[in-house]
């Protein structure tokens, strides 16, 4: 971390496996001053959490911005205690001697406004009334998301990027980074990303919002903290879940795998017992027996269901899914073409043969418009069957890539 | 797409390089790992961009620093608007390529001129080896057996520039290499050039 003391440095470096970032600490910038949304609203200030990696070199140009995905965060590499069992996001990409190497660059990344990891979003307290924002926060864009990392940056004196990176909707923003602040990013790096959904990504999003809307206990709103409407935010995670990953994939990890055979056999989720996976007190019936939990896919995605609520805001869920289907670069400059004609920065677009969420056409179409503006841009195209997720694989060809287009 | 062999390529890398006007934009018809297009942006200040279809010598591409798209070479000049680039370098691809006169008709759309650089099948040995052995051609540019190698659409200088005359296309630049491909011949190239090299234009 760029502004660690000398003692932070000491015990990060002493628990620091060898290519690991080690243990991190998120912090807060907090803006005194007051911020406008894209439409006309404004907050009276705004406060983002955020983790750094790496130092600021003298000359401030080593700085590379991660942007996170829906449901990511601020954490993506590194532990914040010894006892983590799973390290950030990112953490396979990230780090000393990784394809985004922390001894070469400092690495930086926020939770997007709107959200609910420690960023102002409709969970946080509105000053003026004292009472959370609830659906009284500003909508939010792609933009907004943007612009206000764009403030925390100058904030902490990084003049420029030496990269943008991100994946999904932290593609979007890495889009939207290099058209607003052409001067400011050198290199854009977006992958499995889109430069507007599709009908189908946007229904997905539908579906997950009415599943949270359609909640009783949603309430317009207005809900005590891990209260709310968890039913339908963990239907909504459920479901999107499976758009994140593919038949390959879910037939290889469970295939039609019941869970009693689980049991026998090495369980998936060694912590979480059957009868807990069961969505409990937020089932809104008991189930009968016939459709209780039967294969293993369904214990999973009750699972990603039921740890999701216990992390995730259901009207930042409302709030982000919204920018990710308003994002819209052709519509809002006319052509795609147009909204890249400011783009300074060289870019490199990847795609997932199997990703069906923002498919390889889609990455495709903004590298296609990118060339035809006459600007810098690489496509490249992995072949991979893990569908959307397939941005967080492990895969030495992907890190080769990333480490050639940053060095 | 691989070329037929990285050897004896400096000779044809250095006609090309010679034609290609300094700054130019120019885009490589498979352009591999990106060594011709290294070797122009170093040569000649040029702004590239290759096109591939394989993942790791896209990677290669932007490991060297150059932009490459990964994808058929077809749809992504179909994806491009009339003279997008000065030159369109079609280099020890040609032969392929699935109906590589609709490819030069492309590259001419998007691109001022047109360079094509292939083996000449018309060479004695490559005659020879058919003709005398009843053999396809095996040698250092043709290294593997039949069962072993992608589909080719052998040509051979006299079909090329009867190709340019059909399609009334103009040859800008010729220059004819000999079986070695590094000296010039300019006797008999049909019969005498392993390799040759073309600028066209519309």
């Amino acid at each position: 971390m760029n502004d660690a003391s000398s003692d932070d440095d000491l015990r990060s470096a002493s628990h620091a496996e060898p290519g690991e970032v080690g243990l991190v600490e998120p912090r807060d910038y907090v803006s005194p001053a007051p911020f406008t949304f894209d439409n006309g609203q404004s907050i009276p200030g705004f406060t983002l959490r955020y983790e750094t990696y790496g130092r600021l070199n003298a000359s401030r140009d080593n700085a590379i911005l991660i942007c996170h995905a829906l449901s990511g965060d601020h954490h993506c590499a590194g532990i914040h205690s010894l006892a983590d069992k799973k390290p950030g996001w990112w953490n396979n990409l990230i780090g000393p001697g990784k394809a985004v190497d922390t001894n070469k660059f400092f690495v930086l990344c926020a939770n997007v406004i709107g959200g609910c990891q420690g960023s102002s979003g409709p969970s946080s307290t509105d000053p003026r009334t004292g009472r959370p924002y609830g659906i009284t926060f500003p909508a939010v864009t792609i933009r907004d998301m943007v612009r206000t990392q764009k403030l925390w940056l100058d904030s902490l004196g990084v003049q420029s990027l030496y990269a943008v990176i991100g994946g999904s909707m932290g593609g979007m923003q890495v889009l939207q980074w290099a058209l607003e602040y052409p001067s400011f990013v050198k290199r854009s790096l977006a992958m499995a990303t889109t430069a507007r959904e599709g009908a189908q990504a946007i229904a997905f999003n539908e579906v997950g919002r009415q599943a949270i809307l359609q909640d009783p206990e949603w309430n317009h709103g207005i809900y005590p903290k891990n209260g709310g409407p968890r039913v339908g935010l963990a239907i909504a995670r459920m479901m999107a879940h499976i758009t994140y990953l593919s038949d390959a994939s879910m037939d290889r990890k469970f295939g039609r795998k019941a869970v009693s055979a689980r049991h026998k056999t090495a369980p998936v989720t060694p912590a979480e017992d059957v009868s807990e996976l069961s969505m409990e007190g937020i089932d809104p019936v008991t189930p009968t027996a016939t459709f209780d939990v039967r294969f293993e896919v369904e214990s999973y995605l009750r699972y990603q269901g039921k740890s999701f609520i216990n992390r995730f805001d259901a009207n930042s869920y409302l709030y982000i899914t919204r920018a990710l289907d308003q994002f819209d670069l052709a519509g809002t400059h006319g052509s795609l073409e147009a909204a890249f004609a400011p783009v300074e920065a060289a870019t490199l677009v990847v795609g997932f043969t199997s990703d069906w969420l923002f498919p390889p056409d889609q990455n495709r179409d903004i590298a296609l418009a990118l060339l035809r503006a006459g600007k810098r841009v690489s496509y490249a195209e992995l072949s991979t069957d893990l569908g959307h997720d397939s941005f967080l694989l492990e895969s030495p060809q992907l890190y080769d890539l990333v480490r050639g287009f940053l060095n | 797409m691989a070329r037929p062999s990285h050897l004896k390529r400096t000779v044809d890398m250095q006609i090309i390089a010679d034609w290609v006007e300094p700054g130019a934009r120019v885009l490589d018809l498979g352009c591999g790992r990106g060594v011709l297009l290294e070797y122009l942006v170093q040569t000649k200040n040029v702004h590239a961009v290759g096109v591939d279809l394989d993942f790791d010598k896209i990677s290669a591409c932007v490991r060297r620093g150059l932009t490459a798209y990964q994808g058929d070479m077809m749809s992504l000049m179909r994806a491009l608007p009339e003279n997008h680039f000065d030159r369109v370098i079609c280099s020890r691809t040609l032969e392929e390529l699935p109906d590589p006169g609709a490819i030069i008709e492309q590259a001419l759309r998007i691109g001022k001129t047109v360079t094509v650089g292939f083996v000449n099948h018309g060479y004695w040995k490559n005659r020879a080896a058919a003709f005398f052995l009843g053999r396809k051609p095996r040698n250092a540019v043709y290294t593997t057996a039949w069962y072993e190698s992608r589909p080719t659409n052998p040509a051979s200088i006299a079909d090329f520039e009867d190709f340019c005359t059909l399609r009334q296309l103009k040859i800008a630049r010729r220059a004819h290499l000999g079986g070695d491909w590094k000296n010039r011949s300019s006797l008999c190239p049909n019969l005498l050039a392993g390799y040759a090299l073309y600028d066209l234009t519309r």
